[in-house]
């Protein structure tokens, strides 16, 4: 089988990170199809995996066909080149990630007059909002009839697409159950980081947090880790991107109150590892959001600040899915948290961070069980890449 | 070229051979993708509907159409009878063939709607986007309370249930939004 990804980069590294997972994925397969990528931001792509030339417009990556989005619509050896490489072995199976679109020249070759027939699948963003049962393999159209297109959802709950497991990030979990292979793991960490920052007293013991979220005021958090570190030691993991300057002005206006690491970009399996490794972890988005859930450890969970305060329907949705595994008395403060930690319009450094972490990681022993019997849940809808290729098959 | 989030109840577009109607927008979801709409389609020549969905920027061919104003001339069951205001020639729609619009007009209606024609065929209707309606049921009103964000169910004169703020009251009459079912503002 022939698949054909295309990924548009809109911010961020959340999109290509899904997309690269989601080939990874498919590539571990035991009868796995031949990938090509189509990707608009190489460069994104390129600090997530170390192999990937951000100015090739075609290349080959861990046995995957690579092209440059923007390089076909370029007149010149480089736009030919991508132009050809698809007008020879033509599309048949496109996963249309996120509704990111088509190129112009991929239009051409899909919508023209030679057009053969294929089948565009737009692979949507994860939500736990109950539409994504209801959309989840859902027939849609294009202009011809040629090229038929349907809707595939990522899920956690049974009648949705599931969730990605790849095999590093299973390899990490399990590691990360025993205390022998956690320890392990948390040395291999600390080694790759060497001397990113991390301050006297980090160890493969104690309390580690991970932290990856959009611009924020980050006062209260630290304060409350402070607090939590009196009588344990704690290591802070904070990660390349927006929230790492917020959480470092924060920690050094308390005083660098405990150890923190402040990341390098790290590629994907890395920082897969580093949650797994972790006691509890701020996690944003949608990939390291589902990584986290399905790590069976306290997380949580800013969703992506949309207008009119839209992230709170899609946080109460979450919430929903949370709640029966917890006791009332732990899922009230827990629930409280989310809410607190995405009432916000905007995303901004400025934006008063008034959530409190602290009634979290007082109850941690309790909301461990509920986070591990809410993760052993995901895999009732099965694995996503299992999934979405039983689709595929079905729909040929 | 038509993208997805022009298309509404009333719309016609085309997909390879096919000329579908849009029947009823069925829900819509909201993301950082942006939205997807779910629609309820009537295939004009062979009648079949189905449920589809569609994200906002999927293009779409549109169908050479005739339109011509008319007005609701009367409803006779399930068939709702236009009278062409110029040449005073009646054509006929079922209510499936009009989906959800059905509930948005009546007879004694001033305004003109477009009625479109595909081969010489009408095959559905499109409305102004704000119409006037009647509340004929709904619970009392509460005094006070103007925010306009909580609501009650309401029938109104045509029969269709409704969410209305609290103020409303029986008789009130409201401009509800044609596309999507929602009401707009109490008229004045």
């Amino acid at each position: 089988m022939d698949i054909d990804i295309l990924c548009k980069v809109v911010d961020n590294f959340g999109d290509i990170g899904v997309v690269y997972r989601l080939a990874r994925c498919l590539a571990e397969r035991e009868d796995p199809p031949r990938l090509r990528l189509v990707v608009d931001n190489l460069a994104a792509f390129a600090a997530m995996d170390g192999a990937v030339d951000p100015a090739a417009a075609v290349q080959d990556v861990h046995g995957w066909e690579l092209f440059s989005w923007a390089a076909g619509d370029t007149r010149g050896e480089a736009g030919e080149a991508v132009r050809s490489a698809f007008r020879a072995r033509r599309p048949r199976l496109v996963l249309e990630c996120f509704a990111c679109g088509r190129p112009d020249w991929l239009e051409d070759i899909l919508f023209g007059p030679e057009a053969e027939p294929s089948l565009i699948v737009d692979v949507e963003h994860l939500t736990a909002e109950p539409y994504a049962a209801d959309l989840h393999r859902m027939p849609s159209l294009t202009r011809s009839s040629l090229a038929r297109k349907a809707l595939f959802l990522p899920g956690f709950s049974p009648g949705t697409g599931g969730l990605l497991m790849d095999r590093a990030f299973a390899a990490a979990l399990e590691r990360a159950r025993e205390e022998d292979g956690r320890r392990a793991l948390r040395r291999r960490l600390l080694g790759l980081l060497g001397s990113a920052g991390t301050g006297p007293g980090a160890a493969e013991e104690g309390f580690w947090v991970c932290v990856f979220s959009y611009e924020r005021d980050y006062s209260r958090i630290v304060a409350d880790l402070e607090a939590f570190g009196g009588d344990r030691p704690i290591l802070a993991l904070v990660a390349a991107g927006k929230s790492q300057a917020c959480f470092r002005r924060a920690w050094e206006a308390r005083g660098s109150p405990f150890p923190a690491s402040f990341l390098p970009f790290l590629p994907q399996e890395d920082w897969d590892a580093a949650l797994a490794a972790s006691d509890f972890s701020i996690v944003r988005g949608e990939d390291s959001w589902s990584r986290a859930a399905l790590a069976g450890r306290p997380f949580l969970w800013q969703a992506y600040p949309q207008e009119g305060a839209h992230q709170l329907i899609k946080v109460e949705a979450f919430l929903a899915l949370l709640k029966p595994f917890f006791g009332a008395e732990d899922f009230a403060p827990l629930a409280a948290a989310y809410r607190a930690f995405n009432e916000r319009g905007k995303d901004s450094p400025d934006e008063r961070g008034l959530e409190s972490i602290g009634p979290i990681l007082a109850s941690r022993g309790s909301l461990e069980g509920g986070f591990r019997d809410f993760s052993r849940s995901l895999s009732a809808p099965g694995d996503l890449a299992a999934n979405l290729m039983t689709f595929l098959r079905e729909m040929l | 070229m038509v993208v997805t989030s022009d298309l509404r109840t009333g719309s016609v577009f085309k997909s390879g051979n096919d000329a579908l109607f849009v029947q009823r927008i069925l829900g819509q979801k909201t993301g950082r993708s942006g939205m997807v709409t779910r629609f309820r389609v009537r295939n004009i020549v062979t009648g079949q509907t189905s449920d589809i969905a569609l994200d906002a920027g999927e293009k779409f061919e549109e169908v050479d159409l005739d339109i011509h104003q008319m007005k609701l001339s009367f409803v006779d069951g399930d068939t709702f009878v236009f009278m062409d205001q110029t040449s005073y020639e009646q054509y006929e729609l079922t209510r499936d063939d009009l989906g959800d619009n059905t509930g948005y007009m009546s007879p004694d209606d001033d305004f003109e709607l477009e009625i479109t024609f595909y081969d010489g065929k009408p095959v559905g209707v499109t409305l102004p986007i704000l119409v006037e309606r009647t509340i004929t049921y709904c619970e009392p009103g509460v005094k006070g309370d103007t925010s306009g964000k909580t609501f009650k169910p309401a029938t109104l004169d045509t029969g269709i249930e409704v969410n209305v703020p609290l103020f409303c009251e029986i008789g009130t009459k409201i401009k509800l939004d044609t596309r999507d079912g929602t009401f707009a503002e109490r008229v004045k």
